[in-house]
């Protein structure tokens, strides 16, 4: 499925519905249909309980559907298996969260690398790309810091780090800045602004208009479905 | 391979980053295999005297002894023994001695009333015997050829005797057999095999036939045979001397007595292999148990490695190889606790140390089993976390 522009689509939707419990089943999402393409710098919002995190679970493909389709780059992600599935949420998919989610006992480097763990990759040429992305984010004088000795801001820009040191083709953001003082918060905003690229799609989930408003396309979630989904020509800066 | 490494860091790491808790869960293999290097080590260096004495005798050694038919009282061998015996391809070395009972030794000036009464054994041996039971002399010679060429009437002492006799060393001593005297040429060690020559005096089968019309025939062999075949050469020199049956030889293997003796307390060694089992078995519950906490305090570090792409299989793996590394590192170091514990008793009690090397791999490869199904349960449970329940998110 193309944009008018002819971008192709990275990751669809089809007709998903996540349904929670056996008895009584409870849809956390109903019937949604998403196309997320290359250079889409979007965020999805909506108020707790819309199906905001089981979107970014399905998305990530932490989560499978009960219904529908997923398929990244055409391929359909619930007809692989767990190995095939974790590489390609490895290799298409970087993951930023709100609690950083760092390993505490891994310094800065060590928690890039895990991102670049298993792929026939020599020691030294892991540890020069995850220095080389944490350099990217004015982190490299740090690389050796745990994260108990780092600020918040620090901390979320080395899980940027890990998040574009695989070079993925879609970045998922759960609210990014969602733990952070407003100036370390405009800081990672300022970094996700420049992950855009033509190549990639940046993702946000987020309940904070602030964050969404940057994005050049909004999707709005209500009761597990879709109720908008709007590009803008033009951001505030 | 490069996967496999990854794989093996990781698991590295997660230990060493974990220093406190990584002893802890290593007590197990270390105080089970300690257990048991220790017990079987103790026990058995409490016997290692003996065993290092068997070391030194040798374990080859056959005696063979007339037996008489029909009541006959000084039942001998043919005056060929020696060769007959040497004729088995089993035998190395072989000598004969014969007793003289109707010789009275009197060693000293007045005393014969007293020997009379206690006789002391008096032997006729050949120039073979001392090497044949592998015992030096602790004074002078043994009897020589020369003797017998020269008609000399020499004797050796045994050293139980020469004790008795307060003989000398270097002493010029003469003792009366049956009032000839035998100039003391030399005192034989102690023979732990056949305790009996330690009370003996030795003479020649020359000066026995010429003195005591003796005819020469032996009526004991001591016979050295291959390590490895002693009882066979035991059970065929009946035969190889054929006496007309081999009811009139009867054979026996002296070690066998001081091997049983050296052998440890067999009860009290399998009691502390049970002990040390036991803690194995408790200490396989204990990592269970701490890798079981441990995945739920990780819970966290183990949807991140989900969500950067590490598949259930490779999380399941690290802890598997988390609890290999336990078992690996507690039986080492188990192992070097239980040989320094036997080190240590020994150099305090006084015994020869004996450590059941042999045995080690095998208590650490059970170390290593224990660890590595205790950690399977916590490993499955790893692998199967659900990532979206750990990482919180929204």
């Amino acid at each position: 499925m193309n944009v008018p522009d002819g971008r192709p689509a990275l990751l669809e939707l089809d007709n998903v519905s996540r349904v929670y419990g056996e008895e009584i089943e409870v849809y956390a999402l109903r019937d949604v249909s998403l196309q997320i393409y290359a250079g889409d710098f979007m965020s999805i919002v909506g108020p707790s309980g819309s199906g905001k995190s089981t979107m970014l679970g399905l998305l990530g493909v932490l989560d499978l559907p009960t219904r529908g389709e997923i398929r990244i780059a055409g391929q359909n992600v619930g007809a692989l298996d767990d190995a095939s599935r974790s590489r390609l949420r490895g290799n298409s998919i970087g993951f930023v969260f709100q609690q950083f989610h760092l390993i505490p006992h891994l310094t800065a480097l060590g928690n890039v690398e895990t991102a670049l763990l298993y792929r026939d990759l020599r020691p030294r040429e892991r540890k020069e790309r995850a220095f080389a992305a944490l350099e990217q984010l004015g982190l490299g004088p740090r690389a050796d810091h745990r994260p108990v000795q780092m600020s918040g801001g620090e901390q979320q820009r080395v899980a940027l780090a890990r998040a574009i040191v695989t070079d993925p083709l879609m970045i998922l953001a759960d609210e990014p800045t969602g733990a952070l003082d407003s100036a370390n918060a405009a800081h990672v905003l300022e970094i996700f602004k420049g992950l855009e690229s033509p190549e990639r799609a940046v993702v946000m989930v987020t309940h904070d208009l602030t964050v969404a408003n940057t994005a050049r396309r909004k999707v709005s979630m209500r009761d597990g479905q879709i109720v908008s989904d709007e590009r803008v020509a033009s951001v505030p800066s | 391979m490069s996967r496999t490494r990854d794989l093996l860091t990781v698991a590295w790491t997660g230990l060493t980053s974990r220093k406190v808790r990584t002893l802890l869960i290593m007590l197990g293999p270390i105080v089970g295999v300690a257990a048991m290097v220790g017990a079987v080590g103790l026990t058995e260096s409490a016997k290692g005297d003996l065993k290092q004495k068997l070391s030194e005798l040798g374990t080859n050694l056959v005696i063979a002894n007339a037996g008489g038919t029909f009541g006959s009282q000084d039942p001998t061998f043919p005056e060929d023994a020696v060769q007959r015996a040497q004729a088995l391809s089993s035998v190395t070395d072989a000598s004969a001695t014969t007793n003289l009972s109707e010789v009275i030794a009197v060693p000293t000036q007045g005393g014969d009333d007293y020997y009379q009464s206690f006789p002391v054994p008096v032997r006729a041996s050949d120039v073979r015997l001392p090497q044949v039971l592998e015992v030096p002399m602790l004074d002078g010679r043994w009897l020589s050829s020369s003797d017998t060429k020269l008609q000399i009437q020499s004797a050796v002492l045994g050293a139980g005797i020469a004790k008795q006799y307060g003989f000398l060393p270097g002493e010029n001593r003469t003792v009366r057999l049956n009032n000839i005297n035998f100039g003391v040429v030399g005192v034989l060690g102690p023979v732990a095999l056949d305790p009996d020559l330690d009370n003996a005096v030795f003479i020649t089968q020359w000066a026995a036939k010429h003195y005591f019309s003796t005819d020469g025939k032996p009526n004991q062999l001591y016979v050295r045979s291959q390590p490895s075949k002693t009882q066979a050469t035991a059970d065929a020199i009946p035969t190889a001397i054929n006496l007309g049956g081999p009811d009139e030889v009867s054979t026996k293997v002296p070690s066998d007595v001081l091997q049983a003796a050296s052998q440890a307390d067999k009860t009290l060694q399998q009691t502390a292999l049970f002990a040390g089992l036991l803690a194995l078995a408790v200490g396989g519950l204990g990592i269970a148990n701490v890798m079981s906490i441990s995945v739920i305090q990780r819970s966290s570090e183990i949807g991140i490695r989900r969500a950067v792409g590490h598949s259930r299989s490779k999380i399941g793996l690290q802890f598997l190889l988390e609890s290999l590394f336990v078992g690996i590192l507690g039986g080492i170091l188990g192992a070097a606790l239980g040989i320094g514990i036997v080190y240590l008793v020994s150099s305090f009690a006084d015994w020869v140390v004996v450590i059941a090397y042999q045995k080690i791999p095998i208590w650490m490869a059970l170390a290593l089993g224990v660890s590595v199904v205790a950690g399977l349960y916590p490993s499955v449970k790893a692998a199967r976390l659900e990532p979206l329940e750990t990482l919180r998110l929204g």
